[in-house]
Formats: C-alpha cells, structure tokens, sequence
C-alpha cells in the first residue's frame, strides 16, 4: 500500500510538470509565467485538477467509446439476438484485448522511474499497481457494461460479472506469460507482440464479427459456462502472478530505454531518430551529377526513397486498385451508378480529409530535420539567407512533385468515375475535379513546409519545443476533418480550392522568403 | 586581427548569465576558457555565433588597420558532432566547398584535407551515420576549419578523442594557430594549461584573464580554482 501510494504520487508529480510544461509552452502564455513556475502553487492545485480529471476520464471514456463504437454499434450490423451478439463480440474481443493489453507489460514511463531510476520494490511495485489497474477496469467498465447489458435485456448478475471477466482474463494472460518467463528467460513487451499474438488476436477479432455475420453467436448458456470456467482459471493466474517474486529481473527486461520511450512519446524522441537514421539506404550507385544544393538535395532525396518516392508509389498502386474496383463494381452492380455519381458530383469535401491522410508531408519534413537539418543547422554557413532558400526551393519542388502522383491519379479517377456513372450536365466538373485535387495536395505540401521553416519546432536533441506548430497541425486536422461535414456541388467547392489554394501559396511563399532566414534555425 | 567584445550581456528571464563581458582575443593565440558547469561558456559561445540574440553590447572583428569587417565566417565546433548522416564523408565536404567556394583561399583536393584530419581512406566513402563519435568530430572540426573562419570556437573539442587522436588535433591546431583567433572551452585544467596560450576564466558572468607568466604551473592552477570558487 506504501509502496503504491509512492509509485502514485511519483507518476502524479511528473504529470502534473508535464501538464505545467505543456501550459508553458503555449504561445503568448509562455511570455508571461516565469521558469519557476513548478513551484508555483496555483498552478500545481491546477496541474493536479487536471491530473485527476485525466486519470478519471482515463478510467472510463476509453470504455464508454470501445463498448458503443466496437460492441453496441457492431451489434446492429447483424441480424442476430442482440442481446447474445452483444456477449459474443464481447467475449471475443476481451480475449484479444487481454494480450494486447496487459497493464503489468506495458513498459511504460511510470514503471520506468520506479523501478529503474528510483529503485523502488519490483515485487511491490507491480502488484500494488496491478491492482489498481485491475480496480480500475472494474469500476470503468462496470456502468458502461450495466447500462449497455440491461438495455440488451442481459440479465444484470451478468452485466456486472462482465467486468471481472475481463480482470479475469487479463490475468489468465500475465499468469502465461509470467509462465513463459520462467521457461524461457524471455518476457514478452506488450507494445510489440510477436507474431503468434497478432494471429491470437486476429483469430479473436475474426471469431467476434464474422460468425454473428452468418448468424452464429453464442448463446446465454456457453457465455455463464465460459465465465465460471474464467473465475476458476482466473484465480489459479491470481495465485501465480501474486506468487511471483522475480518483477524486478523480469522490469529490467522489459524496460530498456528504448521500449519506454519508444511508444509512450512517439513523435519526440531518441527513438524516432534513431529509427529516421534507420531509413537511411547507402546503395553505392547512388551519386549525384548536381553541384552544390541541388546535389545535397538529390542526395537527401535517393538516400531516403524509401520514405519518400517508394511510399507514394505504393499509394498510388493502391489508388489505381481502389478506382479499378468501384469501376468494375459499378459495371457489375449498375444500381450504386447513381450513388457513386453524386458522390463524385458532391462529396469533394471529403477528399480534403483523404489528401490529408495521403500527404507526407509531416513525415517528409520530419526526416528532413532528424536526418539533415538537425546537424546542418549547427553549422553556421547552413543559416545564410541564400543557403535556407536554396534549399528550401529544391525541397518544395521535391515535396510537390512527390505529393502530385497520387493525388493525379486520384483526380483521373474521380473524374473517370464520374464519367462511368453517366457523367454531368458541365463538362467544367471534369477539369475542376482533376485541378481541385491537386490543388489540394499541393496545398498540403507547401502548407507542412512552410510550417516546418517557419515555425521550425525542433531543438537540438529532437524534441518539439514550440506548441504553436502542435497546435497549427491538429487545426489542419481538425479543419480537415470537418470538411467531411460539408457536401457541396463539386464545381463550387473545387473552385473555391483552387482559388483557396493559390492564394495560400503565394501568400506562404512569400512569408517564408521574408522570414525563414530567422525562424528557421534550432530551438534552444 | 581581434574579436573584440564589449559589454555583452545576456539574461534568461531573470537569470543573468552574461554580466557584461569586456574583452579583446588577438589572432594568433589559443585561448582556454575555464568556467564550472553552468558559468555560461556555451552561452557566450551562442552569443558570438549568433544563435541567441544578446541583451546588451556589442561584438565585431578588428583588423589591422583598425576597420571592422563584417564577421565573414565564426566557426563553432560543437560539444555533440553534428553530421548530416545520410551523406559520406567525401559528399559532405565536396558540398561544403561548392557552396564556400569564395571564402575558401587555398582549395586544396579534397583526399588532401581528409589527410590533414588523418581520416583513413577506406572511411572517406562511407555513410556518416556509421562514423564513430570522434570520427563524427572530426568531420566537423575539418569543415570548420576548411573555411578557414577568423574566429574559430571550440566547444568541449577534444573530450571524445581517444588520446592518440587528442594529441593529433592539438598539434593540428597549434600548426592553425597563427591564422585564427581560437577560443577553447574545457572542463580540463591540463589540457588548457598544455594547449592554450592564454588563460580565461568566466565566472558570475565576467571574463577576466589570469595572467600566466610570474606563475609557476603549481600556483597557477590553485590561483585558477580559486578564481573559479569564488562566490
């Protein structure tokens, strides 16, 4: 109990800073709250208000959402007894989850910074805390699987058994894989599961959806069957894991720096650098004829094709598939014509969020800093004005030309599309929906370079230092996202892109051939 | 030549870090610059380099007719080597001298420069994301040098060498010495007393030099680690 009590207040006190650190880092507010704000006791009562939220919502809307998302709303797909569907998907996808989601194999950064760098009691340590987690699952599962339960005219003793089923399974696992420990000497990191769990957990998600399909689900009989038999092997792991006194070999195992900091922060860390370095391919016959910028690009450019070239080629194969598809679906089917005719006619919007999803952009200018500009910046001839736009010249038209492959393919087939499904009134709409589409991808690439110079969020050991440019991303998602609201007359929607678009451009361009000589640089 | 310094403050919020710094480097030395962890050495190094705006004072280069040329090129070798991974290190430096192709006087060829650094043949090829720490360092200490800068700072330089290496780039900066103004920052006492001409301590974010003539290399030290206690 002492020994959680700690270990909470440990991963609460890191909270609570990174909760502060993320408040500071804010534009305009970071002008005005000095660096000895972690003592500030305003903001720590604030940072623990939130802290306590967080770990409150984190108990149930994670469960909320999975329940009515992944049981409630798939249910209504079949035409089974809703009531034993319910128990089928539910039973299924418990199993899998209880390997995918183990809480005692996470390594996670809070089990990192006690049991590694604070040395706390391993043993101690993953008991109190599984415990906890385990409480957790009880209490955020339990309203959400009553009211759901009762709704499906479940009887209630099972609604609320429902939740110990899954702590009971999530045990039986950790009970294996402590097992397997012990065996074998190796320990399994639940963030990259073998191949044995991903065809464990495919089979279970096939066995959740597919039978209630053909109408087969389990009935209330099995279910009580399978939930005494749980309670029983359940008990028998419970023994097992609180059997187990070896935590402390079997942590050190699974918390290498590298596995903690791998998942936990992907976007801002060694690991991604050291996995950007990964994609580096020396082929000796890669060379360069350029001279000076143009030759450091094209080299930056061959070097990562795998990330960049290769990826969008694949993506487009992809696209030319789909396209291929609802062509020979729509001769085959000739009732969605007209479907797929309005859609092409008025769902434009909707590409937005796609040529979103397709861009490289935040990839591409990722790879760039972790791989280029992170070490080049420190060199001072790198920062001149004329270097900077160089180079920020070459890389644009890199960026573009990548971007425009699929998305010429994805205008083509929209077009051809339309023209299949018995076509349009204006011939206009053809041309707007090609030029709209790559309006837009040129859009999305000129919009993440010019983020990346002009807000150049990086400091020196890769980590995002500048919230602004967070901030600006999840706005181009959101507003992307919201695009997918709004159905418009593709002629009117894709014209106001392309005008959107060129203005965006030359307004962008022209901003960062004023200021990136000063914002693009290291953060300190 | 001289990289004079005058008045230079800089503060982080309320932290003042540089407290008006006064001082004249002359080309030709090589100037060690002592300070504890923290004093500010990095700091005033960003300042010279232009990567952090100064509060306070100015900086610039003096010739020797007493006219200031614009800073034409400060070199700064980091304390963590800095190499674009994805280039070898033949590419790297023929990127490098296409584009400083006017500031360059002498351009030699550019297996000659690899020699002046003693980087093995077999190594000039490869990928530089294979490079180990002190080859990484070497590659940077080498494009600095090539272009030859007025001023050339050098940040913790010699740490990540092993010691038939550390002994190879003291001699080459002592054979570079006469066309430069070098400032050396380290933690080690020894080296800055074997290398350095001149002795400069910053502390609570003032320069001073320690003179090193009248001094015997016993005293002297104890007259550095006091000046560094001081509170």
């Amino acid at each position: 109990m002492e020994t959680f009590a700690t270990s909470f207040k440990l991963k609460n006190t890191y909270r609570v800073n990174s909760i502060i650190y993320s408040i500071k880092g804010l534009p305009l507010v970071r002008k005005i709250l000095p660096d000895s704000l972690y003592k500030n006791k305003g903001l720590k009562v604030l940072g623990n208000i939130i802290s306590a939220i967080w770990e409150i919502a984190g108990t149930f809307l994670g469960k909320i959402i999975y329940i009515t998302f992944m049981i409630v709303f798939m249910s209504y797909l079949f035409d089974t007894d809703k009531g034993n569907t319910f128990l089928h998907i539910f039973l299924f996808l418990t199993l899998a989850g209880s390997v995918l989601n183990t809480y005692l194999f996470n390594p996670s950064k809070d089990k990192y910074y006690a049991i590694i760098i604070m040395n706390m009691n391993a043993n101690k340590f993953a008991l109190s805390n599984y415990c906890y987690s385990m409480l957790r699952v009880v209490i955020g599962f339990m309203p959400v699987t009553v009211i759901s339960g009762m709704l499906y005219g479940i009887p209630l003793w099972i609604c609320i058994a429902l939740p110990f089923f899954v702590v009971m399974s999530k045990m039986t696992a950790i009970a294996l894989d402590i097992l397997k420990y012990k065996k074998t000497g190796t320990a399994s990191n639940e963030n990259m599961p073998t191949k044995g769990y991903w065809i464990f957990v495919g089979i279970m998600i096939a066995a959740a959806y597919i039978p209630p399909f053909f109408g087969i689900v389990i009935n209330f009989n099995i279910f009580t069957i399978l939930l005494t038999l749980s309670f029983i092997i359940g008990i028998v792991s419970l023994i097992q894991i609180y059997s187990f006194k070896d935590y402390k070999k079997l942590y050190k195992l699974i918390l290498t720096t590298e596995n903690v900091y791998a998942f936990k922060n992907a976007t801002s860390s060694d690991a991604v650098k050291i996995n950007m370095a990964k994609r580096i391919d020396y082929d000796k016959d890669i060379a360069s004829t350029k001279s000076g910028f143009a030759y450091f690009h094209e080299l930056f450019v061959k070097r990562h094709s795998k990330l960049l070239t290769k990826a969008v080629k694949k993506q487009t194969l992809f696209i030319i598939i789909i396209f291929a598809m609802i062509i020979m679906i729509s001769y085959i089917v000739p009732d969605i014509k007209e479907n797929l005719n309005t859609i092409a006619l008025t769902y434009l919007p909707y590409f937005v969020f796609i040529m979103y999803f397709l861009n490289r952009g935040t990839v591409i200018t990722q790879a760039m800093f972790m791989n280029c500009d992170h070490s080049m910046l420190t060199y001072k001839f790198y920062r001149r004005p004329t270097v900077i736009l160089s180079i920020f010249k070459e890389r644009l038209k890199t960026l573009i030309r990548i971007n425009l492959l699929p998305s010429s393919f994805i205008g083509i087939g929209l077009a051809t599309l339309l023209y299949v499904t018995g076509g349009t009134e204006d011939p206009l709409n053809y041309l707007v929906l090609f030029i709209s589409i790559n309006a837009i991808s040129i859009f999305f690439s000129v919009h993440y370079l010019v983020l990346y110079y002009l807000l150049q969020p990086y400091n020196i050991n890769t980590k995002i230092k500048n919230s602004t440019y967070i901030v600006v991303q999840y706005l181009t998602y959101f507003i992307c996202f919201f695009m997918m609201q709004f159905k418009l007359p593709t002629l009117f929607f894709g014209i106001a892109c392309i005008i959107f678009s060129i203005s965006y451009c030359l307004i962008s361009l022209m901003l960062v051939y004023k200021l990136a000589p000063k914002t693009f640089k290291i953060r300190l | 030549m001289k990289l004079i310094i005058k008045d230079l403050k800089k503060s982080f919020e309320k932290k003042e870090v540089l407290n008006g710094i006064n001082f004249e480097f002359e080309k030709g030395k090589i100037y060690g610059l002592l300070g504890r962890n923290g004093a500010g050495k990095t700091t005033l190094f960003n300042c010279i380099n232009e990567d952090i705006p100064i509060d306070a004072g100015d900086f610039y280069i003096e010739d020797e007719n007493g006219s200031k040329p614009a800073p034409e090129y400060i070199g700064y070798v980091l304390s963590t080597p800095n190499v674009p991974e994805f280039l070898t290190g033949r590419e790297f430096l023929k990127f490098f001298i296409e584009i400083n192709e006017h500031k360059i006087k002498d351009k030699k060829d550019i297996d000659l420069y690899f020699d002046l650094m003693k980087i093995n043949e077999s190594d000039r090829d490869k990928l530089m994301k294979d490079y180990s720490h002190g080859m990484k360092n070497k590659m940077q200490m080498l494009v600095n040098i090539i272009a030859s800068p007025d001023v050339l700072l050098l940040d913790e330089p010699l740490t990540s060498f092993d010691v038939v290496v550390a002994e190879e780039m003291k001699q080459m900066l002592k054979s570079i010495k006469d066309n430069h103004i070098i400032i050396f920052s380290t933690h080690i006492m020894e080296l800055a007393l074997d290398l350095c001409d001149e002795i400069v301590i910053l502390n609570k974010g003032i320069l001073e030099q320690i003179d090193k003539n009248y001094l015997d290399s016993d005293s002297f030290k104890n007259k550095i680690i006091e000046t560094l206690k001081e509170e």
